[in-house]
């Protein structure tokens, strides 16, 4: 069977999906039906690049072909789902065509340290995104949701089978959700996106924060392959689908079956699919040393097989890669930790190749920044992520034998400063108030220079403003005030009310003193930057100050509002996840420097902080517009309002272009894709798509 | 009036030389109260031991916070959040909840003896509950085991390089005193000494990727640490080893080569020497057998202390080397507060420690029977 199919993804993402706060929700509210659903799958499957798909037969490694001739292996077309189920690999994460690789090689990486490092180059996902913010179905074959919002179907694919060849189908998701998810075995106590309301008891704990009971969906398996979520409110896809934190909805009952107590601290949810285990936590610990994996407590073992059960060697997964069994290799705290490529892997490329192409993923620990960079040059790695300053010597030294690959990061602008716009002295609170200031603190410094000294001029100068490749870019919001002109500045700040002083520094017209000090903490990289900074500001007649915290008492500072003004926020604008979409723009929690009191007012529903006005207060009030509205076109809309209220005031003044990340990868290394994103919501590395990876040797 | 030679031998010369090194010598010596002593000092070990321990438990604890905290703050930073409830819930399944004197008997006590009916020996089949690694989420002891041999076979070999080098080189400075080789051993013996370990293993290290294309970051090629070390890539191991060697090696070599030279030109020009030398004997007998052996007492005696040295002193270099020796993950223990993993490293080095001291004086007192075992100068 040759057939043409286009490749999905990357489509006009204002159109369908946009960054994270979009989803693939069709513009009408109608039941979506089968065909709904394949509108679903089409809508995010628009081409950008057109691939001839032929999955007519399947092919796979040499490795595998020898198991199954020597019969320890079922054939590939029993192992993976056919051609109507099966995932068809074409493009990059943006967009562009992937290149059919060659089997074989090894993919060395770093040493993985924390817990979700093994996970990134391989996780499978309910949804994957493209740079773009779109998505598109990947582990689940198709969703739909009814015209209420209140209840959601997955499809999964028929053929596709756990790493150990058990098959995957819906006991796996009912298993997953009433015997794993419900009972607090994984540690998760439910994601909000499974959570249907929340009743309200009307009593209060110790801290006056009100005491509710969760009451979550319900899960129907409809067949084997079909399951539903019924909630009794609309959970819009922002709330449900395109929740960052819900990332799967499965588990391997087949293994898990005996690690699952049913005990005080675990006790069985009733439902019509799963009997209680009636095991006891010491039961289940016994069981769980008799399939190699060690836990002091079942809360440990409970995150160990069923939350980061990447990391435990043994526990069957969907994912390309597994951990493979070898004591010595199979932990990431073993010196060469080794994922081994799963042979039910469910992707293939568009000839039809079984992936993952690479046999392994290596990860090389070692004890110290820099020997990772030595183990590249030397090449026995083969990816590393490394820190700007030393990409240029490495590119000039290595020649032809690396090459550069870019991730734009989500932070809107790098060494950003911050005022207390609810600050309790009321000269500074009127200064602050003031967008004269702002611009004026925003021109006098040399961001040319800055650049020079912080980053050895690899960032370039900007504005606190979306970066490029993220959406709402706006190249005139990025340059805006960040013209030099240390006069103007001047010009500025005796605008505002500030009178200079015999000592060359302005006052308030008052004649009290005026001291910009700015409060950092340890580790912030404010250190590097001040001096500069300093330097600009006292050129300018701003005579300035800083004071340095741990970051627990800095933060403790801001809670208490005993700040003017901040050199780094801790909470900057932007932040490192899209998970939270517009919250970080708002000032709706006791969290960003940037807002201070107001959010506090919001957080308190109005009991504690200040009260909102003028733009902060707008700010809310789309907000709650963009909370209100479950299509994804009127959400964008809000976004870009909430944006433009930003542009309007940059609140953070920023000095530098946003820092992304950059990997430096061997040239022999295929199919990596460059200006990718880094964002949690996209999981970091797994925007790169290890698996489609090819080594040319 | 003259004495006879035999008088000086027996008044000025360790006694051994009466005896040389006899069957018979041996023997006698472990006639003596060898079997008391030991038994002395093993005992001896429950006190000391005891108290490393209170003082490695109570110190790990001193700093704010717990694991927990730290293990919190580090899924903070991959942007896992926990709430308050989960982490109380942790610290009480860990027991961090009880006051640390409780907390050290409890650990202490599991590590001696723990029952045949607990949920530990059901689980491990031990007696010997050394705890949970909260930073590996493994049992203590396989933690420290899956390195211990390394690091002792590295340690061996280092120390076996610092004696196989510095000794002939002191032996041969002290015998051509101010010549051009005494100089130049001095010389290199103080290069190794003076730099930090730090900066010349990185300077070798350099030394390597330039000459070599690969700066031999770690004890093993990834080949190893897949297949493990064989025949076929012992050679390759060695080659890695060459490094360490060198650095950990060197920096011991110059105390050894300075206070074994200092002995030996000590003894040279003892009365018992000039008297073997006036009967006649050769010189390199003189030198060899009688000079030499008086000469390494000092040395053997800091056996103790150098192995402590090798032990701990040598984790800086090996964070910067990458080997996977214990070193680095006692430092991660005590970074994250895995206080049970970090108190069952330095406990099991404290014992190594003391055994080594041990040997080093059943040693001394067989090299030199004036040296007592006990007191009362019998």
């Amino acid at each position: 069977m040759k057939r043409k199919v286009l490749s999905i993804l990357l489509a006009s993402a204002m159109s369908i999906t946009v960054l994270a706060g979009c989803g693939s929700t069709p513009a009408t509210t109608e039941q979506t039906t089968a065909d709904s659903v394949a509108a679903t799958e089409t809508t995010a499957a628009e081409p950008a690049a057109e691939v001839e798909v032929d999955v007519a037969t399947y092919t796979e490694a040499p490795e595998l072909a020898e198991l199954v001739s020597a019969g320890s292996l079922a054939p590939v077309e029993e192992r993976i789902p056919d051609a109507d189920n099966i995932f068809v690999d074409t493009v990059d994460a943006n967009g562009d065509a992937l290149e059919i690789g060659t089997y074989g090689g090894v993919i060395n990486l770093a040493g993985a340290n924390g817990s979700w490092d093994l996970s990134r180059p391989v996780l499978e996902s309910i949804i994957r995104y493209n740079t773009d913010g779109s998505y598109y179905p990947n582990v689940i074959k198709e969703y739909s949701f009814n015209a209420d919002y209140t209840e959601w179907t997955f499809k999964f694919r028929e053929g596709m089978k756990w790493s150990d060849g058990d098959d995957f189908n819906t006991d796996d998701v009912t298993f997953w959700y009433y015997m794993v998810h419900l009972t607090n075995f994984d540690g998760k106590a439910s994601w909000n996106a499974l959570i249907d309301y929340k009743e309200d008891t009307g009593e209060t704990d110790e801290e006056g924060n009100a005491i509710t009971i969760p009451h979550y969906a319900t899960l129907k398996k409809v067949d084997d392959y079909t399951v539903t979520w019924t909630f009794t409110q609309p959970k819009y896809p922002a709330d449900f689908i395109e929740n960052g934190d819900f990332k799967w909805c499965w588990a391997p009952s087949h293994y898990l079956s005996d690690l699952i107590p049913d005990s005080e601290g675990y006790p069985y949810v009733e439902n019509e699919y799963w009997a209680s285990t009636g095991l006891s936590e010491e039961d289940v610990l016994a069981n769980a040393i008799a399939k190699g994996i060690e836990a002091a407590t079942v809360k440990d073992l409970g995150k160990a097989v069923s939350y980061n059960f990447w990391n435990t060697s043994g526990v069957p997964n969907l994912n390309s890669y597994v951990l493979c069994t070898t004591p010595g290799n199979n932990t990431r705290d073993d010196s060469l930790c080794i994922l081994e490529r799963n042979p039910y892997f469910w992707k293939v490329d568009a000839a039809g190749n079984q992936l993952p192409y690479c046999d392994e993923i290596h990860f090389n620990k070692t004890s110290e920044d820099g020997q990772d960079l030595l183990m590249f040059r030397s090449g026995e790695i083969d990816i590393i992520n490394i820190g700007m300053q030393d990409i240029a010597a490495t590119l000039a030294d290595m020649g032809d034998a690396a090459e550069l690959r870019s991730f734009a990061g989500t932070s809107w602008g790098s060494y950003q400063v911050t005022f207390n716009y609810t600050c309790k002295d009321e000269n500074y609170a009127t200064l602050f108030a003031n967008p004269d200031f702002r611009q004026a603190i925003s021109i006098c410094v040399d961001r040319q220079n800055l650049s020079e000294i912080v980053s050895d001029g690899f960032l370039e100068p900007g504005q606190c403003a979306p970066s490029e490749g993220n959406f709402g870019y706006d190249a005139e919001w990025e340059q805006k005030w960040t013209e030099y002109d240390v006069d103007a500045a001047k010009k500025l700040l005796e605008g505002c009310g500030l009178v200079m002083g015999s000592d060359g520094f302005y006052d308030f017209a008052d004649g009290s003193d005026f001291t910009l000090t700015f409060y950092t903490y340890a580790e912030s990289g404010a250190t590097a930057a001040y001096p500069v900074l300093e330097q600009n500001y006292t050129a300018a007649g701003i005579k300035c100050a800083t004071k340095e915290f741990t970051v627990e008492a800095f933060d403790q500072e801001i809670d208490n509002n005993d700040w003017y003004a901040v050199l780094v926020p801790h909470t900057a604008i932007g932040g490192l996840s899209l998970r939270d979409r517009v919250a970080p723009f708002v000032p709706i929690a006791q969290a960003a420097e940037w807002y201070g009191e107001y959010g506090t007012w919001y957080g308190s529903d109005g009991a504690q902080g200040v009260e909102p006005t003028g733009d902060m207060a707008k700010l809310i009030e789309i907000y709650e517009k963009w909370n209100a509205t479950p299509d994804s076109s009127e959400r964008d809309a809000y976004t870009l309002d909430i944006y433009q209220v930003h542009e309007d005031n940059l609140w953070s003044i920023a000095y530098l272009k946003g820092e992304g990340s950059y990997n430096l990868i061997s040239s022999k290394i295929k199919n990596y894709a460059n200006n990718l994103v880094s964002a949690d919501l996209y999981q970091y590395a797994n925007i790169v798509h290890y698996w489609t990876l090819y080594k040319a040797e | 009036m003259k004495e006879s030679p035999e008088t000086c031998e027996v008044s000025t010369s360790p006694g051994f030389l009466q005896k040389g090194y006899s069957m018979t010598a041996l023997k006698e010596f472990l006639k003596k109260d060898l079997v008391q002593y030991i038994i002395k000092r093993v005992l001896m070990f429950i006190p000391t031991l005891l108290l490393i321990s209170i003082l490695v438990f109570f110190v790990i604890q001193l700093p704010p916070g717990d694991y927990v905290s730290a293990h919190i703050a580090a899924l903070a930073t991959e942007g896992e959040f926990v709430d308050a409830d989960y982490a109380a819930s942790l610290r009480e399944d860990y027991g961090l909840d009880l006051p640390v004197w409780q907390q050290y008997i409890k650990w202490v006590k599991d590590i001696i003896w723990t029952p045949t009916d607990s949920a530990y020996y059901r689980l491990y089949g031990s007696h010997h509950n050394w705890k949970f690694s909260f930073a590996y989420g493994r049992d203590v002891w396989s933690v420290v085991e899956d390195r211990l041999g390394l690091t002792i076979g590295v340690t061996f070999i280092i120390l076996l390089f610092q004696y196989v080098v510095s000794i002939p080189i002191a032996v041969y400075a002290s015998t051509h005193q101010y010549s051009a080789g005494d100089y130049i051993s001095a010389f290199i013996g103080f290069i190794g000494t003076a730099i930090p370990n730090f900066i010349l293993a990185i300077i070798l290290m350099y030394l390597s990727y330039v000459w070599t294309g690969n700066a031999n970051v770690g004890l093993f090629t990834q080949e190893m640490l897949q297949n493990g070390i064989h025949l076929y890539n012992f050679g390759d191991f060695l080659k890695r080893m060459i490094i360490p060697i060198i650095v950990i090696g060197t920096s011991g070599t110059c105390g050894i080569i300075r206070s074994v030279r200092a002995q030996m030109l000590d003894e040279v020009s003892k009365q018992y020497t000039l008297t073997a030398r006036a009967k006649g004997v050769s010189e390199r007998t003189i030198v060899m057998k009688y000079c030499f052996r008086a000469a390494i007492n000092p040395t053997v005696s800091g056996l103790g202390g150098v192995l402590s040295s090798l032990f701990s002193g040598s984790t800086v270099t090996a964070m910067v080397l990458n080997m996977q020796i214990q070193g680095p993950v006692l430092f991660k223990a005590l970074q994250c507060q895995d206080m049970y993993l970090a108190g069952a490293i330095v406990m099991v080095q404290a014992v190594l420690v003391v055994i080594g001291i041990l040997f080093s004086d059943i040693i001394l007192a067989f090299l030199d029977p004036r040296i007592r075992y006990s007191g009362g100068g019998r």
